[in-house]
């Protein structure tokens, strides 16, 4: 039982979940900082397709990612629509030019240059989040503490890393436990009958014990990981980090590109001055 | 046992023990922030997870607190899909260092001690760290990396601070005071 | 021949760094190779702290104070590293859940491989070798929580089975375990004891169980002392059980029971071997000359399950076709193995979950109107774990939260949190902080904490579960007290047979989601399709009687009654 989380614990079939951890680790952090350092539609563009193509080759049921997805779109939208309340001169602030398109009043004047920063900003921002949504439906737990530790990050913080996802769904079961106990005790969370610091000061009641018995576990754990010779060497091996196949050497290649174009992308930017964001005209 | 110099306290000692004290700290988080938030406005929540860099704080020092807080929003974007949004999570390090503090003011939860004063400076570091972390550390970085309109960036801050806040202080020296309580060795009792 | 010393305690004395007398007092035990030796010990007497002593979590990870020698494998402890220490001797902890690291079973028995830094290549064949000698090879992919109990246990073996550890050390291996699970473990510890020739050391406190299969030896702690290092039929012989508050077999109690006197016994330590002889005769006459007591007359039916069905996931019924009836003043077990559905029909009686087929009556009505909240002043859900439900710091405010979370005056609340202090015996503790409890307190605070609510039913997952003796009988005398003295209908969900047998009247049995079996619970044990269905376990007294050509059902309740008898009286 998996509890609706989002990320799976067994590895699934299509060509992006059988890349070895280390290379969907790899290619998601050069991506990430390709659009974090990119504010030019040509080059979010590609991305945002590309993770489109992605999602739906994973051939996960979109149902059950609908509402993250509308929640998250929709978080956005409100986003650029408040940026835009707040200044419609951002064209303005990061071009330099206005070319006015038409106005509400004479304060919310709507520019090109605003509209397509503001595009801008919800194609960088609908990239970010398709890649990772990606990059987590397509990893289990293992494979990525295993791509991390392959990426120079010392195995302990990358055991963190596991633990955590091994315990999520123990610590969730007791969440549920402890919390139908203490309304049947009495303890109200419904938004109609209480108020927010009222359900805030009884949601005490179900922290407590939930605190107490999530970290009364961490002393058998620990003892049944120095048992078993955790942190007996510097390097480590992992079980479900596969050898890497002809695929991971295919992407190996794609993400080594990326990575040389951020470092030279970025080096440029410092040293040419290439303007915050790209406008063609 | 001879007495730990600040510095140790700030680092915590980095065994099995800090490790998988640090996970399971993680894990609540994650557990905390996708299901247990209160709802305020329908998307506007309070959640509750900020209290567990406190404990882990309380229990293993700072560094881990912060380690347990930024891990544990990451954790927490997993299980729930909201993408990755690194300079949250960034922020959330920041005010698990803060909120974690506890030790090296002198308030020992396993042993008991959480007293008055400990609570007083407790509610000025959470203000402080709040501010710091959700104010200035995130809107910096999210200006910085996805660009955008600076006022409503930090405004976007400072409602998170203000949540946060609330929730470490209305809950958080609650559950400080019980968790205390708690662990006090017991002295002299009675059957009366 | 020499025998191979692999453990040699000399003197061996140990302090907590945290505590201020010492934990263990001079202990001298010698364990030889391939022998196969059995810890008994009352709770808290210290016997886990051995164990840490022998597989070097002390002083690697708990500090104090060591005197004395103790040699593994003739090197001295001190010189070892803890790595050293876990090439020779192999730790299966007694929280099974705790110890599965691994996000999958693969993982979990690579996990000192991984460690070792073994490459991957390597390691497959390793892991698939391991899990097959503990059967679990086709099921590396599965996730823990998928898993049994008995399968995590058997996982936690397998991953100390690479390396060739001369010593395997269980930690109470049954705490968690179903009956007939209980027996498989057993049954492979035995198993991997013969085919591989390994030395075992087994701490539990359920004796009976752990005779399920021979071992060697027996060595009895108390209070940080060994006082008893003998053979099992010795041990039976004696009294020591009983002062040392070990639970006897039933058997050898029905024996004892009938008069019969074991001393120039041969040997007694299986009731499905032993030479019954000597005894028949006066077991007969015993069981013949006694009357048989008159039933209880039922009360009125408070809760009643019509077709009960439920499930968690669409499509995946967890419970179908559920019915039975509770009526006032009944104790009852709710009995089947792991996963049967036992926790789900709790939740579904506490309002928590709903049936989706079927309805639930409290007193006649549907009771899907009813909040948790008002269920729950008419019927009491008390978790296994004190700790989940504890929340104060003071006993009478954790008992007085129910009221006050139901803005009761304060006068009316302090009234009947007194009331309830006294009925648990906790009024004299009234004002201790909750951390000075034991755990036997802690739940009668939990139980008291439900009781303030006045509920007619109480319902307990596991009220004894992982306790000794001595806990046990506290808990269960309470709550007896509880049923006869205030009429309260108690259902017990429990894996213990002997609590069943001991305790209550009449069985619950689930078995893959259906409810098989609703009688008298001895009817129930003497059932051979339904014990096999819901994976429990035919008591010892069972067999006794069996083997003697005793109608086993009343037997047992011949031997239970005399029981009670004793105890009351
Ligand atoms: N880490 C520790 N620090 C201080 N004292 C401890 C520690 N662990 C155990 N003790 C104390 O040592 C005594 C023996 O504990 P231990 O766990 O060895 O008993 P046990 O026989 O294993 O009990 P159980 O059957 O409940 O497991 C107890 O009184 C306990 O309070
Ligand atoms: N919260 C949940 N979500 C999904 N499935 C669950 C949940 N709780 C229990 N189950 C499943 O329902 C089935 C019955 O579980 P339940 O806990 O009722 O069994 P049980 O008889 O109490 O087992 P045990 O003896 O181990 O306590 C199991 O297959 C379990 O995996
Ligand atoms: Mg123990
Ligand atoms: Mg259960």
């Amino acid at each position: 039982m998996n509890n609706g989380f989002i990320i799976n614990l067994i590895p699934g079939e299509t060509f992006l979940h059988k890349l070895s951890g280390t290379t969907k680790v790899r290619l998601f952090f050069v991506l990430i900082i390709y659009l974090i350092m990119s504010f030019d539609i040509r080059l979010i563009l590609p991305v945002f397709v590309a993770g489109l193509l992605g999602l739906f080759s994973l051939k996960t049921d979109v149902a059950a990612l609908r509402y993250i997805i509308v929640f998250v779109v929709a978080m956005n939208i409100l986003n650029i629509v408040l940026y835009y309340l707040a200044n419609p001169h951002l064209g303005e602030l990061y071009f330099g030019q206005e070319t006015l398109w038409f106005q509400f009043t004479d304060h919310y004047i709507v520019t090109y240059e605003e509209v397509w920063f503001l595009m801008s900003r919800l194609l960088k921002m609908l990239a970010t989040f398709l890649v990772s949504l990606v990059f987590i439906l397509s990893i289990t737990p293992s494979e990525m503490a295993a791509g991390l530790y392959n990426c120079g990050i010392p195995y302990k913080i990358c055991t963190v890393v596991e633990l955590a996802f091994r315990y999520i769904p123990d610590i969730y079961r007791d969440y549920q436990n402890i919390k139908v106990s203490m309304q049947a005790r009495g303890v109200e969370l419904d938004s109609r009958k209480a108020g927010v610091i009222k359900r805030l000061k009884q949601t005490i009641l179900i922290l407590i014990p939930l605190i107490i018995t999530s970290f009364d576990r961490v002393g058998d754990i620990s003892n049944a990981m120095d048992l078993r010779g955790f942190g007996k060497g510097r390097k480590r091996s992992y079980y479900s980090e596969h050898e890497a196949t002809a695929d991971d050497q295919k992407v190996k290649i794609v993400y080594l590109l990326i990575a040389v174009f951020d470092v030279l992308y970025i080096a440029a930017k410092i040293i040419y001055k290439i303007p915050e964001v790209w406008y063609p005209w | 046992m001879k007495e730990k110099t600040l510095i140790q306290k700030f680092l915590g000692t980095w065994n099995t023990k800090t490790i998988v004290g640090v996970a399971i700290g993680a894990a609540l988080f994650g557990v905390l922030m996708n299901y247990g938030s209160i709802r305020v406005f329908t998307n506007t929540s309070l959640t509750t997870a900020m209290i567990v860099p406190v404990i882990v704080g309380a229990l293993f020092g700072p560094l881990p607190a912060a380690a347990a807080a930024g891990i544990g929003n990451v954790i927490a974007d997993l299980i729930g899909g909201w993408g990755f949004w690194f300079d949250w999570s960034i922020g959330n390090a920041v005010l698990g260092l803060f909120v974690g503090a506890l030790p090296l003011y002198g308030a020992y939860i396993e042993d008991g001690i959480f007293e008055l004063k400990h609570m007083i400076i407790y509610a000025v570091v959470v203000i402080v760290g709040t501010a710091l972390a959700f104010g200035l550390v995130t809107p910096f970085f999210t200006y910085l990396w996805y660009g955008g309109e600076l006022t409503i960036t930090l405004y976007q801050g400072v409602v998170g601070s203000v949540s946060n806040i609330i929730v470490l202080l209305v809950a958080g020296i609650p559950v400080l005071k019980v968790l205390a309580a708690r662990n006090a060795k017991a002295s002299n009792l009675r059957r009366e | 021949m020499s025998r191979k010393p692999v453990i040699e305690f000399k003197d061996f004395n140990f302090r907590y760094k945290t505590q201020t007398q010492a934990t263990l007092h001079d202990i001298s035990l010698t364990i030889y190779e391939g022998e196969k030796v059995l810890l008994l010990g009352a709770s808290g007497c210290g016997k886990s702290t051995l164990a840490h002593c022998v597989n070097g979590l002390i002083p690697f990870s708990f500090n104090g104070e060591m005197t004395g020698s103790l040699k593994v494998a003739g090197e001295e402890t001190r010189e070892l590293s803890l790595f050293q220490m876990s090439g020779h001797i192999g730790t299966v902890l007694q929280d099974s859940d705790a110890q599965f690291v691994g996000l999958s079973v693969g993982e979990d028995i690579a996990y000192a491989l991984e460690n070792d830094n073994m490459p991957r290549s390597e390691m497959l064949p390793k892991v698939y070798n391991s899990a097959k000698i503990v059967d679990m090879h086709r099921f590396l992919e599965q996730v823990p929580y998928n898993l049994s109990g008995g399968q995590k246990q058997r996982v936690a073996l397998a991953g100390i089975m690479h390396d060739d550890v001369k010593l395997l050390l269980f930690d109470e291996p049954l705490a968690a375990l179903d009956p007939m699970m209980g027996n498989f473990a057993i049954e492979l510890i035995d198993r991997i004891h013969q085919d591989y020739g390994k030395t075992i050391l087994i701490i539990e406190h359920r004796f009976e169980d752990v005779l399920h299969r021979s071992v060697d030896r027996v060595v009895l702690m108390d209070d940080g002392r060994i006082v008893a290092d003998t053979t099992p039929q010795e041990l039976l012989l004696g009294s020591m059980l009983w002062e040392y508050s070990i639970r006897e077999p039933l058997y050898i109690s029905a024996l004892k029971q009938a008069g019969c006197s074991l001393q120039m016994a041969k040997d007694i330590t299986d009731v499905r071997t032993m030479d019954l002889s000597p005894y028949e005769q006066q077991v007969r006459t015993d069981f013949e000359q006694t009357a048989v007591l008159e039933p209880k007359e039922p009360g009125e039916v408070l809760i009643e399950a019509e077709n009960v069905g439920f499930g968690y996931e669409q499509g995946r019924p967890v419970l179908s076709d559920v019915n039975f009836k509770i009526r006032r003043g009944e104790r009852i077990a709710v009995v089947g193995k792991n996963g049967a559905g036992k926790s789900t029909i709790a939740k579904l009686l506490c309002g928590i979950i709903r049936p989706t087929e079927g309805q639930i009556r409290f007193k006649g009505e549907d009771y899907t109107a009813l909040s948790i909240r008002e269920i729950g002043e008419q019927l009491g859900y008390v978790m296994q774990n004190p700790n989940q439900m504890i929340v104060k710091d003071m006993i009478s405010e954790e008992i007085g939260l129910g009221l006050s979370l139901r803005d009761r005056p304060q006068d009316e609340i302090e009234k009947s949190v007194g009331e309830v202090l006294k009925m648990c015996n906790l009024y004299e503790m009234r004002h201790w902080p909750v951390s000075a409890l034991s755990y036997g307190q802690k739940k009668r605070v939990t139980i008291a904490s439900i009781l303030v609510m006045n509920p007619d039913v109480i319902i307990l997952d596991e009220p004894t579960a992982g306790q000794d003796y001595r806990v046990y009988t506290e808990i269960m005398t309470f709550l007896e007290q509880l049923n006869a003295e205030f009429g309260k209908t108690i259902l017990f969900i429990t894996h213990d047979m002997h609590l069943a047998i001991e305790y209550t009247d009449r069985a619950l049995v689930f078995s893959e989601g259906t409810c098989i079996g609703d009688d008298a619970v001895f009817k129930i044990l003497s059932d051979e399709d339904i014990i096999q269905r819901a994976h429990l376990k035919e008591t010892s007294v069972f067999t006794l009687a069996k083997r003697l050509g005793l109608p086993a059902d009343e037997f047992t309740e011949h031997f239970i009654k005399a029981e009670r008898r004793k105890r009351s009286a």
